[in-house]
């Protein structure tokens, strides 16, 4: 019993305990409903865990550095929208040329960056909460997509998106392996070395764990911060082209409710709400498990109310559960 | 004799460890024992027990002869033991007379209103008790720290305490608020109260207590009255061998070159016309007391606050702009003042502490990334070289550390940059007897390799043990400088008071 | 050990075992994007009762607005492989691409109610003739006016324009109107987005620009409340027969819609029959499945419920069942 006990805290305090989570649940659901562990389903669910974890990851940057993105859900939208109105075949601005794609991708990623140098510049240079400051230009932006696309072309939404585009989220490279998969998975690589593994990493760590201290040790706090928003909005506008590819539509209603999914998932997977902690892995099993607890509740044919009941539950029991490990490994030392 | 509190074979573990063993020990009504130790002895374990945070694994108390075992704190309290920590138990958004009666306000009869001049008159009582002569309704933020430890007392007597636990109660206080707590504890020792005074400051445990008892790796290695212990004899007990001096010797002489300097550094309501000159080698102590502009003076220097106006100029070129960017890359390293606020990353494992400063040096392939390799080496030959201890390879959270190892952590970050200028702002504060020598010695070395160390401390004591000059400020200026030929305690303390 | 145990347990799920075929029952799948009006809710019960009584069941799936979650949930029904799917999208474009899936997989999909835009995909729509029910709506209303022999000042709320449902039943005022030069002038068109709120606010200004305002239709019963309680802060809230009554109409079908006809409120209501509606779903995707011919569009005639046909009509009107059921 002694030793059945000791290995239960070991495994609760390990940093898989949300992956071993996930992997139990997903067991145990398997058993009593078919088809969960087709081929199809388990295709379904990495595909569509795609966008969420893209977003998980750039939401880590910000969250390590102590602040929060809260203007993701409107950046998605107006990429959406800007990518749109460059891309379609009727109405946009290189629409049916061979640059449409390359030129609507770059622009898209550049409104990303843009929102994020804005968010990253007001944060590191006033002392406003992230809360306060993303919130406002989340509600500014959100509004920005709409008129826009009405200002353009008089609707919200674009369609008639060139080939090319939906490839990048429709298409395969082998007849196995999607591209959007490929490309996700060299962002997350990226985002992985550079927290764990660069100068920078150690310094967005540095600035969540201690701002002051990090300013003493002649860290660039403000790049620093400045950096993380950039990232956080990269991250959207590579979420906003896979949304917008797969649904055929640059829309200014996508992606509206997606944040509470991506925050929850950063912090069900270790990245700490007050800075200093957080990683790629850690994430990426918080949104394997967030996007696991969707498919599972919904493939049984639960309806969307009782999937949200369902999952706030369940996550707030993940929450205890992390508070209780971080107890238990505070009191091991 | 009688004795107020009695302990009989007290032991405690932790995990398995032996923290408290077999300590026999009672504290005489009405007198003021002292308990010195070094961290780590097991003082803070012993005082948790009494206050009822948890209880001995074995052995008894007794508290004015009646079994004492506190369930809990509240418990403790309603028995008459008061507690006053070292981070003080004060709500600073309240008022004075709000803390005081925080825990049973007087009532409109039955009524859940509070009866607000009942409450005033309470408070002025206990206020005159400890003779802090301020309005009941100023908020404690208010209040200097000084003031706040005194209000503290009054909250222990409000409680009726007959044995009030003081721990570790000078470190914040200016050296005048000291005296004034020390005659507050003559008084209540005139009244009857019993007190235990926990301190590293040993001098002052000296004069104050009426018996010490030492504590080391948590046993009782002495105990007696205070009149048969000078302050060395306390010293050799608590660390356990003799040390030759408190202070180690000297093994350089301050060059004439200057590598830092100062010129007419002036920010209104700061400092005032400020200008020195730091040689390589020298150990400049800053003596002043708190509100003199020392600590400000040094954020100034290292370019964390603005300065309207003056100059400072390293190895002889002018500094400009000042940030703690630039002045990292031109050389100077700054210890601050608190090592938990501002120094350290306290959930954060040693290694990335030490590393923090010098990240880019353990790039290699790209400019960027880092070699785990090179900076381990890195990290650990800095940790080796100050000897910092409890770092199980160096992975472990830096705040499960001693605090003579968490400064020496600070230090170590600096040490790859090869830094000319060490500002250090009370790099001691807070650290027992063992671990000041080492650090010392750390100085001494530092200054040895030709390095320039600006050393501020409210601590007379040290600087005249260490230093080769010592500037003494006042209110914003520097008021005297005094050569190590000339080192005369009263000089530099009458400079300082005005 | 640290890594070795979650790569073999993702292994474990990648390779996943298909499982043994036949499930107990065959599962038809509905999808909607919401909820949130009586109507939805009275056309998803009739489609489950439907689909229970042909001895099958029923996998149901929400999207709340969310195209996104849309696709999500029509993906995990074609992993579920169900015989059949029965969606209500959100974005007539976005859906396409939930079609195309859908025929990849080989499952009929019927779109309920809201038409898909202009594509190859194999599918059926069940919509109603939103045009002609306007029309015989707002015809009924003219011919109201035009009795009274007065010039009406008239307003119409219009729906969110990305739904093509919206636009049909625009087109049907507007075409209707026209034929009736005498009688009736159009001085407002609210945009509504179907939203409550936008509604009121731009019923109550319209009735501040133009005081005399005496003939309002609306594209949805749901927005009728906000009407009402913008006529009665104006003091225009009066039944049939009394001085100052405002000719109203609407269209949906819903219990409001009902009761107002019955207290004399309401002059008449374009009604979708969605038991048709959903009847005819369930039939097309299982005529699909069965490989027979089913046409790309399924029209819902509908009907017009009026103060002249109320008591004749009311069996049909799906409102006044759920009005009925509630007592």
């Amino acid at each position: 019993m002694r030793g059945s006990r000791a290995l239960l805290r070991r495994l609760l305090a390990s940093d898989h305990a949300v992956l071993l989570f996930a992997a139990a649940y997903f067991l145990a659901l398997w058993s009593i409903t078919p088809g969960l562990g087709s081929s199809e389903n388990l295709r379904n669910i990495f595909t569509s865990m795609l966008p969420l974890l893209v977003l998980a990851v750039g939401q880590t940057f910000v969250l390590i550095t102590g602040g929060i993105d809260l203007s993701v859900t409107a950046a998605i939208p107006l990429a959406s929208v800007v990518g749109g109105s460059i891309m379609a075949g009727d109405v946009g601005l290189l629409g049916g040329s061979a640059f449409a794609v390359p030129v609507a991708v770059g622009a898209m990623l550049a409104v990303g960056a843009g929102i994020g140098l804005v968010n990253g510049t007001i944060i590191a240079c006033t002392r406003m909460p992230a809360f306060i400051v993303t919130l406002t230009t989340q509600m500014f932006l959100g509004g920005l997509a709409v008129w826009y696309a009405n200002w353009y072309a008089g609707r919200v939404d674009f369609h008639d998106l060139p080939v090319g585009f939906r490839a990048i989220a429709q298409g395969r490279i082998f007849p196995a392996v999607p591209t959007a998969l490929v490309a996700v998975t060299l962002l997350a690589m990226a985002a992985h070395i550079t927290l764990a593994r660069t100068v920078l990493g150690r310094w967005l760590h540095a600035v969540g764990g201690n701002a002051k201290a990090a300013a003493i040790c002649g860290v660039p706090v403000r790049t620093t911060v400045i950096a993380a928003y950039i990232a956080s909005g990269l991250c959207a506008a590579a979420a906003s082209i896979l949304y917008t590819g797969r649904l055929e539509t640059a829309s200014a209603s996508h992606g509206q409710r997606v944040l509470l999914d991506v925050i929850a998932a950063a912090v069900m997977g270790g990245t700490s709400l007050f800075g200093g902690r957080g990683s790629v892995r850690g994430t990426l099993f918080g949104v394997l498990f967030i996007t696991i607890l969707d498919n599972t509740l919904s493939f049984r044919g639960l309806s969307n109310f009782s999937v949200l009941m369902v999952k706030g539950v369940v996550i707030l029991a993940a929450a205890v559960l992390d508070a209780a490990r971080a107890r238990l490994a505070e009191r091991s030392i | 004799m009688d004795a107020i509190l009695e302990f009989h074979g007290i032991t405690k573990s932790f995990f398995g460890v032996p923290v408290l063993e077999d300590l026999t020990l009672s504290v005489g009504e009405g007198r003021v024992l002292g308990i010195v130790g070094e961290n780590g002895a097991g003082k803070s374990t012993l005082m948790n027990i009494i206050g009822g945070i948890f209880p001995p694994d074995g052995g008894r108390m007794r508290l004015s002869s009646e079994p004492y075992a506190p369930a809990d704190p509240m418990e403790a309290a309603r028995r008459g033991v008061a507690f006053i920590h070292q981070e003080l138990n004060l709500f600073p958004n309240l008022s004075v007379a709000e803390n005081l009666c925080l825990a049973g306000f007087p009532r409109v009869s039955a009524l859940p209103w509070i009866d607000r001049r009942a409450l005033r008159r309470r408070a002025e009582d206990l206020l005159a008790r400890v003779e802090l002569e301020i309005p009941p309704e100023t908020l404690v933020e208010d209040l200097s720290q000084g003031e706040r430890q005194l209000l503290e007392v009054a909250k222990a007597l409000g409680h009726r305490a007959r044995l009030i636990i003081f721990d570790e109660p000078t470190t914040s206080l200016t050296a005048r608020e000291a005296e004034t707590l020390f005659a507050m504890i003559e008084r209540l020792r005139a009244d009857g109260i019993s007190m235990i005074y926990i301190s590293h400051n040993l001098g002052d445990v000296v004069r104050l207590c009426d018996d010490i008892a030492v504590l080391r790796d948590g046993e009782l290695v002495g105990t007696g009255a205070a009149r048969g212990y000078s302050v060395d004899a306390l010293v050799a007990l608590m660390v356990g061998r003799r040390i030759e001096e408190i202070y180690p010797k000297r093994t350089s002489a301050p060059s004439r070159e200057p590598v830092l300097e100062a010129r007419g550094l002036s920010q209104r309501g700061v400092i005032e016309g400020i200008g020195l000159e730091l040689h390589r080698g020298e150990l400049l102590g800053i003596f002043g007391l708190m509100g003199s502009g020392r600590t400000e003076l040094a954020r100034i220097l290292f370019g964390i606050d603005p300065c309207a106006r003056g100059e400072v100029r390293i190895g002889g070129r002018s500094l400009s702009p000042r940030t703690p960017g630039e002045s990292v890359r031109h050389g100077i390293a700054y210890v601050p003042e608190s090592r938990r606020d501002e120094g350290l990353l306290m959930e954060a494992p040693v290694d990335e502490n030490i590393a923090l400063v010098s990240l880019r040096r353990f790039t290699r392939a790209l400019p960027g990334l880092l070699s785990r390799r090179r900076l381990e080496e890195g990290v650990r030959s800095a940790g080796m070289r100050l000897g910092i201890r409890g770092a199980r390879g160096g992975r472990q959270a830096v705040k499960t550390l001693s605090g003579g190892n968490q400064q020496k952590v600070v230090l170590a970050r600096w040490l790859l940059e090869r830094p000319s200028v060490f500002l250090l702002d009370e790099p001691t504060r807070g650290i027992d007897v063992g671990a000041r020598h080492e650090i010392y010695r750390i100085l001494d070395g530092l200054a040895a390799e030709g390095a320039g160390i600006l050393f501020i401390s409210s601590e007379i004591e040290e600087l005249l043990g260490m230093c080769d000059r010592i500037l003494v400020m006042r209110r914003g200026e520097i008021v005297e400088e005094v050569r190590r030929e000339a080192f005369e305690r009263e000089r530099i303390l009458r400079a300082a008071l005005g | 050990m640290k890594t070795v145990v979650p790569i073999t347990l993702a292994l474990l799920l990648v390779s996943g075992c298909d499982n043994p075929p036949s499930q107990p029952k065959p599962v038809i799948g509905v999808a909607f994007e919401t909820l949130q009006t009586p109507g939805w809710v009275f056309a998803f019960e009739v489609l489950e009762s439907e689909i229970v009584e042909r001895k099958l069941e029923m996998m149901e799936a929400i999207a709340d607005g969310d195209s996104n979650r849309q696709f999500d949930q029509v993906r995990n029904m074609i992993a579920r492989k169900v015989i059949g799917i029965v969606i209500a999208p959100k974005d007539a474009k976005a859906v396409i691409p939930m079609l195309k899936a859908a025929n990849e997989a080989g499952i009929p999909i019927v779109c309920y109610n809201r038409p898909p835009e202009k594509t190859d995909t194999r599918y059926c729509a069940v919509v109603a003739d939103n045009y002609g029910i306007t029309r015989g709506t707002v015809k009924y209303m003219a011919e109201v006016a035009r009795k009274s022999g007065k010039k009406h000042k008239a307003m119409i709320l219009i729906g969110d324009l990305s739904d093509l449902n919206a636009i049909g039943r625009r087109d049907g005022f507007e075409d209707e109107v026209k034929e009736y030069p005498d009688a009736i002038e159009v001085v407002a068109r609210v945009p509504t987005d179907w939203n409550q709120e936008k509604a009121l606010a731009g019923v109550t200004s319209a009735l501040q620009a133009h005081p005399d305002l005496s003939f309002i239709f609306t594209s949805s019963d749901f927005m009728l409340a906000s009407i009402a309680s913008a006529l009665k802060s104006a003091g225009k809230w009066k039944k049939i027969g009394e001085e100052g009554h405002v000719i109203l109409g609407a269209f949906d079908g819903d219990e409001t819609a009902y009761e107002m006809l019955v207290d004399g409120y309401l002059d008449a209501d374009g009604v979708q029959d969605l038991r048709f509606e959903s009847e005819a779903a369930v039939r097309a995707v299982l005529d699909m499945r069965e490989g027979k011919p089913v046409p790309e569009r399924i029209l819902d005639p509908g009907f017009v419920i009026h103060q002249g046909n109320l008591k004749e009509m009311t069996p049909r009107m799906w409102g006044a069942h759920v009005h009925a059921r509630k007592k």
